[in-house]
């Protein structure tokens, strides 16, 4: 055995990281830290909660950074904890794991045959050459690294198996340290952003959400059209953008975007993520003209152009639409300009009866919010036509392949450490009166069961050599 | 719905598999536990059918899926899965005092699904989110986790009982269970199998989210608790690879970890999060 590393230097930093102790504490507390960030809201969520914090918990959270936790400075020691803990102990246990996976045992062993069962030796019959012969050959063709020795009329043999599996664990670790690496990769040289798209209309900036600036692509992307499908009972079956990319101007790429099927283009990734309704320009409004023979007109009015009133008496158009105002539902914002004089503006809404309810009364008295305002004119809101958007979530991480890699090798390296085992093999031929004693034995650094095993098939097999049944 | 009327019939056919394994134990009769083992055999076959069944049905609908989507179809799943892990751990040990700790937390599962009335049983057409060749590969190797964790947890449960055991006592009850190494091995088995399973399943799920959401992590309440359960399970295989820790500890380490996929499971729908569809 050689000492570990940690007892060979008085280095207390290298002791305190190469320590398991410290790994289980460590996990141990990123587990209880985690349950914390799960309890408390964070990031969208906190807002709400940090209202009903008094001042002096609310100042404790927020120096704590416990409202975006996970990306707290002290949260990000303690995973650097981790890594160094898990780099420090890999070192420090190499030396004495290449020792156990270089190690050459001599083949005439005889520890391994202490309390050897009966079932594990047998008598072979034949020339001394032929039986050495036969039982090389049966070894070489299952083990590495066969060594042989002779001493006088009797033959050793060892052999091995899985001896790589002694580095499971060093790929276990190198893999949480790869999926580590690749999110600092993403979070230095990636990015994660968002946009919504009007139906029809193109974007060349995204809303970065960290620090909520925009971000300048180096092409447009249209949405040429968006549709959601329902099932019968009502819920969502699929969103769809049809996406058209263009570099300069000129159409490049033309993509269906779905959830679940990501585009790509350039570097840069789309998702789906979620899509609305905002006001179009187009609006449908009633305008009543009550004087001794009273009109109403259905009209259809794009917003912003200036229209004729049905009676000639000026001219007016649509300054502002609202999906929502101030939960009333739709709005529009009217201006008459009359032939001679200053324009009037006022708002009318789709629901005016609920409207004049929920207005308060000052309010109400003002002009500002009567459809009649402009006399003998009276305006309704039929509605304004609604538009789609498409909510796309829009990225770029190239650490992405090295989280993956990373994760590939947590399967290999924990499938290697938890079912491979390093199994070494002696099988001596000793010379009787009878004729020749084989036995065979062995040891494993895990699975017992797995040798047992191991030992009855070859045994089996050896027999088999000799025209014994097993 | 054919299924759902089996499913529920399933629940008391593993009720009756508990009671013949208790029974069993208690009076020291292997016919009882004999009739346990038929009656497992016989609720888990029936409950293979009926999840076949339901797989055809909601194609039939028009609303053709694997059935684990919602609530009520994982908690069948993980029954099933149970049911079948322990089958065969009853089969390897030939010992059935196993039957007694694990048929009850099938039934449990089980009589959540059928009766309570917070869940839905009707087949429910996917929503976008979960429209993915992942979805089957992601619930499959979580549940087969946290079906070896459950298994894991009943194993520690005999084991502290079993402590209990001595020749004063003479209690036939904790005699019959296995002895304190067999469980401690078993236990440590199916914690390594299950955390290979949670490992795929964390995994699995993180590709997913890369192609629904755009990012691998989100920190969602269901993520942050499966790394919990995660981490703990990562510390007891350390305790014992490393530092050697065995029984009494392992068995309580892996009473914490179950109770951690417990809230995984079910205490994350208190929380807000991603995965609301689980409910």
């Amino acid at each position: 055995m050689t000492k570990p590393k940690s007892q060979d230097r008085s280095n207390v930093i290298w002791g305190f990281f190469s320590s398991v102790k410290l790994t289980i504490v460590v996990l141990i507390i990123l587990a209880i830290v985690s349950i914390l960030g799960t309890l408390v809201p964070q990031e969208q969520g906190a807002a709400e909660f940090a209202r009903r914090l008094n001042p002096a918990m609310l100042r404790i959270f927020t120096s704590l950074d416990l409202f975006d936790m996970y990306h707290a400075i002290w949260f990000r020691v303690l995973i650097g904890c981790l890594a160094m803990n898990l780099i420090i102990c890999s070192i420090d246990r190499f030396r004495a794991t290449w020792k156990r996976f270089s190690a050459k045992p001599e083949p005439d062993r005889t520890k391994p045959f202490d309390h050897l069962p009966s079932q594990q030796s047998f008598l072979a019959q034949g020339t001394p050459e032929e039986t050495v012969n036969k039982v090389n050959r049966l070894l070489k063709s299952r083990y590495k690294k066969i060594r042989k020795k002779e001493v006088g009329a009797n033959r050793f043999f060892y052999g091995e198996r899985g001896s790589h599996s002694h580095f499971g664990v060093y790929l276990v670790h190198l893999s949480v340290l790869l999926i580590l690496t690749g999110s600092l990769v993403g979070s230095f040289f990636g990015f994660d952003a968002y946009v919504n798209i009007l139906e029809g209309e193109q974007i060349d900036s995204v809303m970065l959400r960290k620090t909520m600036k925009p971000l300048k692509l180096a092409f447009h992307v249209r949405c040429d059209k968006f549709t959601v499908d329902f099932y019968e009972n009502g819920s969502p079956k699929e969103y769809r953008s049809d996406l058209s990319f263009l570099v300069k101007g000129k159409k490049v790429d033309k993509k269906s975007l779905l959830v679940n099927h990501p585009v790509e283009f350039l570097g840069i990734t789309f998702y789906q993520a979620n899509y609305g309704s905002v006001p179009g320009k187009t609006v449908h409004l009633k305008v009543s003209r009550s004087t001794a023979e009273p009109t109403v007109t259905d009209m259809k009015v794009e917003a912003g152009k200036s229209i004729a009133l049905p009676g000639g008496d000026g001219k007016f158009k649509v300054i502002d639409v609202r999906g929502d105002i101030m939960k009333m539902g739709q709005a529009a914002l009217i201006s008459v300009q009359p032939n001679q004089g200053n324009p009037v503006d006022f708002w009318v809404f789709k629901q005016g009866e609920m409207a004049r309810k929920m207005l308060p009364g000052p309010m109400l008295k003002s002009p500002k919010f009567d459809p009649s305002a402009f006399k003998p004119y009276t305006f309704f809101l039929d509605g304004l036509e609604t538009k789609f958007y498409t909510g796309l979530q829009v990225n770029r991480d190239p650490g992405v392949s090295i989280v993956w890699i990373g994760c590939f090798f947590m399967i290999a390296g924990l499938f290697v450490t938890f079912f491979l085992s390093h199994k070494r093999i002696w099988v001596h031929l000793l010379k009787t009166d009878q004729g020749v004693e084989i036995r065979a034995a062995g040891t494993a650094n895990k699975n017992p069961v797995g040798l047992q095993r191991e030992l009855e098939h070859l045994i089996n097999d050896l027999k088999g050599l000799f025209g014994k049944k097993g | 719905m054919l299924n759902s009327i089996i499913l529920s019939y399933t629940t008391f056919v593993y009720f009756a598999a508990f009671m013949f394994y208790l029974l069993g134990m208690v009076m020291n009769r292997e016919v009882f536990a004999r009739i346990g083992t038929f009656a497992s055999l016989i609720g888990l076959l029936a409950q293979t059918v009926a999840i076949i069944l339901r797989w055809i049905e909601s194609y039939s609908m028009g609303a053709g899926h694997a059935p684990f989507s919602n609530l009520y179809e994982s908690l069948v799943f993980f029954a099933w899965t149970l049911m079948l892990l322990y089958m065969i751990v009853e089969w390897r040990t030939k010992n059935r005092t196993f039957g007694t700790f694990v048929t009850p937390l099938a039934f449990l599962a089980m009589a959540y699904a059928s009766f309570s009335p917070d869940i839905n049983s009707h087949i429910q057409p996917l929503i976008p989110a979960l429209k993915s060749n992942w979805l089957i590969s992601h619930v499959i190797t979580c549940f087969f986790g946290y079906a070896t964790f459950a298994l894991s947890f009943g194993l520690s449960v005999m084991y502290l009982l079993k402590r209990l055991d001595s020749e004063e006592r003479n209690n036939i009850f904790l005699k019959l269970i296995p002895g304190l190494g067999i469980l401690d091995d078993l236990n440590y088995q199916m914690i390594v199998v299950g955390f290979l399973m949670l490992t795929l399943g964390i995994i699995t799920g993180a590709v997913w989210a890369h192609s629904a959401w755009g990012t691998y992590w989100s920190w969602d309440p269901k993520e942050t608790w499966s790394l919990i359960t995660w981490l703990i399970y990562a510390s007891v295989i350390h305790s014992r690879m490393v530092r050697g820790w065995k029984g009494k500890r392992i068995a309580i380490l892996a009473i914490v970890g179950f109770a951690c996929v417990l809230f995984t499971y079910f205490g994350v729908n208190y929380l807000a999060g991603l995965h609301s569809y689980a409910k």
